[in-house]
């Protein structure tokens, strides 16, 4: 396997080595997925375009509106490590820290994430269930889009060759909000998730939930928006019962492939448990 | 692998079974399809593209046509392709089945897919899943193309 590894110092100059090269070039942030599908085979790129050597893209630090921005090439352990992201939300916390194992956390980037698009990874439900979007460059300018929408299929995004992610921005979480991640691991603890939830949920005065948005991971070609339990119980008051009723919706939200870590069958009732879970220790 | 796909299609059985052997033609619903052309009877050459992330895969082979019944409107067809930058193959048996009912035919795809060196990498649950995608897109097609 050759290649030529290209280390532009600013992105103006990567876009220009990505336009360049076309379908030979590959954009290489922390490389953790990148190198495996190299290593495989799978990937032979003939230039190999590195975002290690631009400044700039690995900040992590609130907005003065009390948001959260995180640049592209901050990889998951400063994010784990950022009390700037602790401050606005642990769960996003935990999911980040979810991942693998710290020499994975310590290379991999949030950009690199969350282009790679695998469906079973752990931060990309929670930025959806905090309603991030990212910004995105290319040579046609700057654009931004919902975390949610990204993935569009298996390890798959709307994203072109020649589009950048430069940084992923969290909006401020309103007074009275709840979070949490949860990553369901029934073999060892540095696996990929068999099911995840993120979720948050917001009270009104009146003790019905005002908002509430709920993501899983590992259960459909790309993370699943649970609408329809979300339905079921925004404006109501979320009895046991209640969320016991709601979760049960899930069964036929997502969308599971029957692989090692079990049946479809298995994974779309894991989805219900989960999600129980998730949405009672959010009203607990 | 195992999957069944079927398309309904408002058009005799007589018509889906002239465009369904017009390989060349047909082959041209599979998206990523190029360059089908025959090869002595009953056997073409061509290619197939196919794009799984970042992941670009090129299936040079040939498909045979290995039976066909026209009165019982069945035929049966095997492909051998594989991807040499990759090093990988692939082999499908597909059996096809019309039947007509009252003004409209139904299609029945029966694939047997196996998944040789590399591509196996994916892991066999996104393989089945684009597999899937490919001969559902190719029997809704057929059925659009039978009824212009
Ligand atoms: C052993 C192992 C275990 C893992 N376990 C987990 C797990 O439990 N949970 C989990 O969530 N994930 C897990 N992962 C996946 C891991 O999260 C990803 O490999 C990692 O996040 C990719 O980031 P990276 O910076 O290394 O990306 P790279 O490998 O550099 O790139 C990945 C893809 O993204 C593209 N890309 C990178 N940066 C950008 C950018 N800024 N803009 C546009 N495109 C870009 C690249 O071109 C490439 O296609 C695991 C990976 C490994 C190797």
């Amino acid at each position: 396997m050759s290649y030529d590894y290209h280390e532009p110092h600013s992105l103006d100059d990567a876009l220009a080595l990505l336009t360049r090269f076309g379908d030979d070039g590959h954009l290489m942030a922390g490389g953790t997925a990148t190198v495996l599908l190299m290593r495989q085979g799978l990937l032979r790129p003939a230039h190999v375009v590195s975002l290690r050597t631009i400044d700039g893209l690995s900040g992590i630090a609130r907005t003065p509106q009390g948001g959260l921005r995180i640049g592209a090439m901050a990889t998951h352990r400063a994010v784990e490590r950022s009390d700037a992201a602790r401050g606005y939300s642990p769960a996003l916390v935990d999911a980040f820290a979810s991942v693998a194992t710290v020499r994975i956390r310590n290379q991999a980037t949030v950009g690199g994430n969350l282009a790679h698009a695998d469906p079973a990874q752990d931060p990309p439900p929670m930025l959806a269930a905090l309603n991030a979007t990212i910004t995105v460059r290319s040579p046609r300018g700057e654009r931004t889009e919902a975390v949610e929408t990204l993935a569009v299929d298996h390890f798959t995004t709307s994203l072109s060759h020649d589009e950048v992610i430069t940084s992923v921005l969290l909006p401020p979480i309103l007074p009275g909000t709840r979070e949490v991640y949860l990553k369901f691991l029934p073999q060892t603890a540095d696996d990929y998730a068999t099911v995840s939830v993120a979720a948050t949920l917001r009270f009104a005065d009146d003790a019905t939930v005002a908002d509430v948005r709920i993501v899983l991971g590992a259960v459909g070609p790309t993370t699943i928006r649970a609408k329809r339990v979300e339905d079921a119980l925004r404006g109501a008051r979320p009895t046991p019962e209640r969320i016991r009723d709601a979760a049960a919706l899930v069964r036929d939200e997502v969308d599971p492939l029957d692989d090692l870590r079990g049946s479809a069958d298995y994974k779309r009732e894991m989805a219900r448990v989960w999600t129980e879970r998730a949405l009672a220790a959010l009203t607990r | 692998m195992k999957f069944t796909h079927t398309a309904t299609v408002a058009a005799s059985r007589d018509r889906v079974w002239a465009k369904l052997m017009d390989i060349p033609a047909a082959a041209r619903c599979v998206p990523g399809v190029a360059s089908v052309r025959a090869a002595g009877s009953d056997k073409y050459l061509g290619t197939l593209a196919v794009q799984v992330g970042p992941v670009r895969l090129v299936l040079d082979g040939d498909l045979v046509v290995t039976a066909r019944d026209e009165k019982a409107g069945t035929a049966s067809v095997k492909a051998d392709a594989k991807d040499s930058r990759v090093g990988g193959a692939i082999r499908a048996t597909m059996a096809l089945h019309l039947s007509e009912k009252e003004d409209e035919t139904e299609l029945r795809i029966a694939t047997d897919l196996a998944v040789m060196g590399r591509i196996g990498e994916f892991g066999q649950a996104v393989i089945k899943r684009k597999a899937d995608q490919l001969m559902q897109d190719f029997a809704d097609c057929l059925a659009r193309q039978v009824m212009r």
